[in-house]
């Protein structure tokens, strides 16, 4: 990557973190929600630790997923507002690459702080202690690939006004595989049995994905914005 | 050399010979139809013996698996169009990819239904998370994104690309579907019918099926033509070919 290049990437990563920043609430409200959810969750079933643990995984992984879901809708759309994301289409540089640099900002910004609590999500539902790093590194794999995925979909419904149900209707079906590969790593490990295999499926579609993905994003975008 | 199938391919890729087209065409595909339909459902549920273990129950494959072949073909055909419709920017392959979404949604509906009144009681369950009812479900919901996500534009070629994007992306989810039941070893039984090998079914119960299979090919053909018609009236309303066939409509 010639040194220009490497410098619009990290102009346009530079750029989106500190508006995201700047309106540091915004970080917080995915995080809030994911806390009240789970919170939920003992309330609704009961405080049974059993029970609590055996659900543990699951509940964590889609209440991340979900909150992940709520932050998508404003990946674009300050951009599409403002026009600076025709600029970016407008630009010498590789649109794909520079969609890339805002997934990865978005990344950072909202699936980070997430998993960040998820020990604290997963200690509220007693998981057990052993299993929180097979749970920190299924969010680690699964929560770039929701990104990427959310990515390609937003640019879709760039064009459109109310996008918010019509992403969830989008995404979720596309997040199944991912999900029941990273549930089944968590799983696996608490009843003591390899959970590398699934763990890896995640990683090589993650690699996939961070290839492919972005190309994906930057043709959604032309047509959404047909342009 | 075979010229003409190239040249008349792209004639008939013309909006106003595809209306007429798919005019003549649709009454022998609608008529063939609701023949094969009614040949294969004496067949299946008068002439065809009964399952020594099933009894009569069986017979609702006669509409299940028709219905869950079309569900993945159509998948298909909106796949391929939607490849056209935004590598060569056809109206007509946009026409054919979006009009064929609510046809397929309603074919996979009709597999799950179907699928699930045939689980009550045969698995003593109306659903069960095995890989291909999941994957069934998850082409519904594929479905149900491409047609939601078509109406979510103004413009409707704009709509119709975006959401010929999506059902590419989404075609991964065909072979899934067709393989899960040999990936996954759960509840759903393996494939019977073998279409370059050894069936095994019975041929008895066998000819209905490919009839009842015909019969839902016929269907969605003329449920196509007649959708794409009325679509590409909706679209070229103003030009010149339209408007006398308004006139035309008129004046009977």
């Amino acid at each position: 990557m010639s040194p220009r290049l490497a410098g619009a990437c990290i102009a346009v990563l530079r750029r989106d973190l500190v508006l995201a920043w700047r309106r540091r609430s915004d970080i917080a409200m995915p995080v809030l929600y994911a806390l009240i959810v789970t919170m939920l969750f003992p309330f609704a079933l009961g405080p049974e630790d059993s029970l609590l643990q055996r659900i543990a995984g699951g509940v964590i992984l889609v209440t991340i997923l979900l909150a992940m879901l709520l932050a998508l809708d404003a990946m674009f759309a300050s951009d599409i507002e403002d026009g600076s994301l025709e600029q970016l289409m407008l630009a010498p540089q590789p649109l794909a690459l520079m969609l890339g640099m805002k997934i990865l900002a978005h990344w950072l910004t909202t699936a980070l702080p997430l998993i960040v609590i998820a020990p604290l999500l997963a200690a509220m539902l007693h998981l057990p202690a052993a299993v929180i790093p097979v749970l920190l590194l299924a969010l680690l794999l699964v929560t770039p690939l929701i990104s990427l995925f959310g990515g390609v979909l937003v640019a879709l419904t760039a064009g459109t006004r109310r996008s918010g149900m019509l992403l969830a209707l989008m995404l979720l079906p596309l997040c199944v595989p991912a999900l029941i590969f990273a549930a089944g790593a968590v799983a696996a490990a608490q009843q003591g049995l390899p959970w590398l295999a699934p763990i890896s499926w995640l990683a090589a579609v993650l690699v996939l994905a961070v290839v492919l993905a972005p190309l994906a994003c930057a043709a959604a975008l032309r047509i959404a914005l047909d342009c | 050399m075979a010229n003409w199938i190239p040249l008349w391919l792209h004639r008939l890729s013309s909006p106003p010979t595809f209306y007429r087209f798919a005019g003549a065409l649709r009454p022998w595909a609608m008529a063939l139809a609701v023949l094969c339909g009614i040949i294969g459902l004496y067949g299946g549920l008068v002439l065809a013996p009964a399952d020594y273990q099933q009894g009569d129950a069986y017979r609702i494959i006669f509409i299940h698996v028709p219905s869950a072949w079309m569900s993945m073909f159509i998948y298909a055909v909106m796949g391929v169009s939607a490849f056209i419709a935004l590598v060569w920017r056809i109206k007509l392959a946009e026409v054919v990819a979006m009009e064929s979404a609510p046809i397929g949604a309603a074919f996979t509906f009709i597999t799950l239904v179907t699928g699930s009144l045939w689980g009550k009681p045969m698995w003593g369950t109306w659903w069960t998370w095995d890989a291909r009812l999941t994957s069934e479900l998850v082409l519904l919901f594929l479905y149900l994104g491409v047609i939601g996500l078509y109406h979510a534009f103004e413009d409707r070629r704009q709509g119709a690309r975006a959401a010929a994007f999506l059902a590419i992306i989404g075609i991964i989810n065909v072979p899934i579907v067709h393989f899960s039941v040999n990936w996954w070893n759960t509840l759903h039984q393996g494939s019977t019918v073998n279409i370059f090998g050894h069936s095994k079914i019975s041929w008895d119960m066998l000819w209905p099926l490919l009839a009842m299979t015909l019969a839902t090919k016929f269907y969605y053909a003329a449920s196509l033509f007649r959708r794409a018609q009325t679509d590409l009236l909706d679209l070229e309303s103003g030009k010149d070919w339209v408007r006398k066939i308004a006139e035309s409509e008129a004046d009977r």
